[in-house]
């Protein structure tokens, strides 16, 4: 029987999902990935005091696999997933969390993965992981390297047909992707008959030249990316219809990257629409905002 | 040049011993206030946390008064406060404003930048200009200190004179022209405080105060929560006034070192790792107090906070394991004073219970 190791789907598991379980089917372990979001995950992940929505969301997945029959559970810790910049301070803590409010339950596998000054940090928490599971770390880094290999981005550079008004949907794509969290926006944005392009779609060279522009760096890594995504998309002709930026309530970052964003989409004329996401969020009150957002655009059409 | 700076606590005496002697003209913000935080807030994200919006409001505040140069910080994260700058000034650049504003971020090069900027005086001249600033801040730290051991102690009557010596003091130590008549201001008016009349009270519980550092130094953010509790018999210590910031995070010699790594690893076993702000310290002081007698810990930060909030939801587990009750209080524009006092007359209540009982047994 193939060792069972339990991953969380929340968080960083939308930006590196898929290379996580090809990981583990190279050392030889079965990944088993919690269900999608419903309102279940977010009633247990609930019990954790004032952090954002999908921190909640998280601690809820992980609950769920601790009741079921997994042998380890997969909790990375991304102190930094780039040189000079840092992960959010939830992301860092979060296993500290997971560790205060819950306690028996499987072995956690637990590397630590700081790629402040430089790669090394990477390799070392891929020969750690390999090493929980009985590996040498050589065997872990080639399976390591041989799933990031594999990993599919989302389809760069990805413009809609020319003519047609377009929104470009900002947010973490674990807000984003997470159909229960985000109250699947994309698939009512489309439905209302909008032209949606996730952020992460935009070329990511030109992302980072558009973040590498601002005065000063963004040092969240994750949310520099979606900040030059969004001003990429913003500086291109012509410029979108609109932007809506989905986040969650208490998202510190956010709270600042929205603000920068809002005003550079402004300056550009571009009409801006953020929405803050929680547990107490009504669909209703939701769908209104959006549907207000898209019937704006149409009668702003010239 | 008119150069203004965030309020927090005794930090806008400590800059203006500093730029005065720099030959720097200031113009510190008015203490904040209710205006203060109206203007922040109306202009701040509404989910940016509460330091930010009242230093948005103090540089509005400073700007309509006349000032044109705003000297902040910066900083590498994770911690919000390191953007803060950033979006602040597209903020006030947008409401039209036209200033300078000079950001200090955590490295040599970027503090030499602007201290150039601020002043071409010469080396020794700008020395003994920080060596002022540096005998400013110990001493307002000593007086307020001195403060908090007394308050409590004090006959009801002489409660009003423990605040009007503080009061004495700040205006004294500003006048200072030099480090020692820093010091010896500082020594006379702790003198002072101690010599006021006792009141007939047992022993005062003892409180460490741990947290995010703004909203434990400005105490109209925080309701004036040392003063209250104060009153309320407790001995508050606070765990991080501003000398022990500077010595921890910009001096960092020694014993400051020595002490942090102390810190740290009291905390290892709930919160083994740096997650932004001072929430290692946080735990670690909760430990380290809970060790030595402290009969409660009062954690304060602003609402959504990072940092303190991973402290927040591992502090009930120092609590368990090491007995020793926690308060863990938020604060935002929101926060109005009857909740709060309703909250720490529980905590104070629950500690004389628990004294009592202990002292039974």
């Amino acid at each position: 029987m193939s060792c069972k190791i339990g991953i969380p789907r929340g968080l960083l598991y939308y930006y590196y999902g898929d290379v996580w379980r090809d990981y583990f089917r190279r050392l030889g372990a079965q990944p088993v990935v919690s269900p999608e979001t419903n309102s279940a995950v977010v009633e247990a992940g609930g019990r954790i005091d004032e952090v954002c929505l999908p921190v909640k969301v998280f601690f809820g997945h992980v609950r769920l696999l601790l009741a079921s029959q997994v042998d380890r559970l997969f909790l990375p810790r991304v102190v930094s997933a780039a040189a000079g910049r840092y992960s959010c301070p939830k992301l860092i803590g979060l296993l500290d969390i997971v560790r205060a409010h819950v306690s028996g339950g499987p072995p956690i596998i637990a590397p630590t993965v700081d790629s402040r000054s430089g790669w090394r940090g990477l390799y070392r928490a891929a020969a750690d992981t390999g090493a929980a599971l009985g590996h040498s770390p050589l065997a872990s880094l080639i399976a390591w390297r041989q799933a990031w290999r594999g990993r599919r981005p989302p389809p760069a550079g990805a413009r809609p047909a020319a003519g047609r008004p377009w929104v470009v949907l900002a947010g973490h794509p674990y807000i984003l992707y997470d159909r229960h969290v985000s109250m699947d926006a994309i698939g009512k944005l489309t439905a209302m008959g909008v032209e949606v392009v996730p952020v992460d779609r935009a070329d990511p060279q030109a992302a980072d030249r558009a973040a590498a522009a601002l005065p000063k760096d963004i040092f969240w890594h994750y949310c520099r990316s979606l900040a030059g995504a969004a001003l990429a998309f913003l500086g291109v002709s012509p410029p979108p219809a609109g932007m809506i930026y989905l986040t969650s309530f208490a998202c510190g970052p956010d709270s600042l990257i929205g603000e920068l964003l809002r005003r550079h989409a402004e300056r550009r004329g571009v009409p801006f629409l953020l929405l803050s996401l929680d547990e107490h969020t009504a669909e209703a009150g939701f769908v209104t905002r959006l549907e207000a957002f898209a019937d704006m655009l149409r009668r702003r059409k010239p | 040049m008119t150069v203004t700076f965030p309020n927090m606590g005794t930090l806008p005496i400590v800059l203006q011993a500093l730029l005065k002697a720099l030959g720097v003209r200031t113009l510190p913000p008015p203490p904040t206030g209710k205006a203060t935080l109206e203007l922040g807030a109306r202009h701040s994200p509404e989910t940016a946390c509460l330091p930010f919006k009242t230093t948005l409001g103090n540089f509005i505040q400073a700007l309509e008064a006349g000032a044109d140069t705003i000297l902040t910080c910066g900083g590498g994260g994770p911690c919000r406060l390191g953007y803060y700058a950033a979006v602040q000034q597209d903020i006030l650049r947008d409401l039209g404003y036209r200033f300078d504003m000079l950001v200090v971020e955590p490295e040599v090069g970027s503090a030499w930048r602007v201290l150039r900027r601020l002043t071409s005086g010469g080396w020794r001249r700008t020395w003994s200009a920080f060596r002022l600033a540096a005998a400013t801040m110990r001493a307002l730290d000593a007086v307020e200190r001195a403060a908090c051991s007394v308050r409590p102690l004090v006959a009801v009557g002489a409660a009003g004179e423990v605040e009007a010596i503080r009061r004495q003091a700040a205006a004294a130590v500003a006048a200072a022209t030099c480090s020692a008549e820093a010091a010896a201001a500082a020594a006379e008016f702790c003198r002072r405080l101690s010599s006021l009349p006792a009141g007939e009270q047992p022993p005062p519980l003892r409180v460490g105060l741990v947290g995010e550092i703004y909203v434990m130094l400005e105490s109209y953010v925080n309701n004036d929560l040392v003063r209250r509790l104060g009153r309320m018999g407790v001995e508050v210590r606070p765990t991080m006034l501003l000398g022990d910031y500077f010595n921890a995070h910009i001096l960092r010699n020694g014993a400051a070192r020595h002490r942090e790594e102390a810190l740290v690893s009291l905390a290892a076993p709930y919160l083994d790792r740096y997650v932004g702000g001072h929430a290692v310290k946080s735990v670690g002081q909760t430990v380290a107090l809970g060790q030595t007698g402290f009969d409660g810990i009062v954690h304060l930060f602003p609402f959504t906070c990072m940092p303190e909030i991973i402290a927040a939801n591992i502090l009930p587990g120092v609590r368990d394991s090491r007995g020793i009750p926690v308060l863990s209080l938020a604060v935002d524009e929101q926060t109005g004073a009857a909740g709060m006092v309703t909250r720490l007359e529980a905590f104070v209540d629950l500690l004389r219970h628990r004294r009592k009982n202990t002292a039974g047994m």
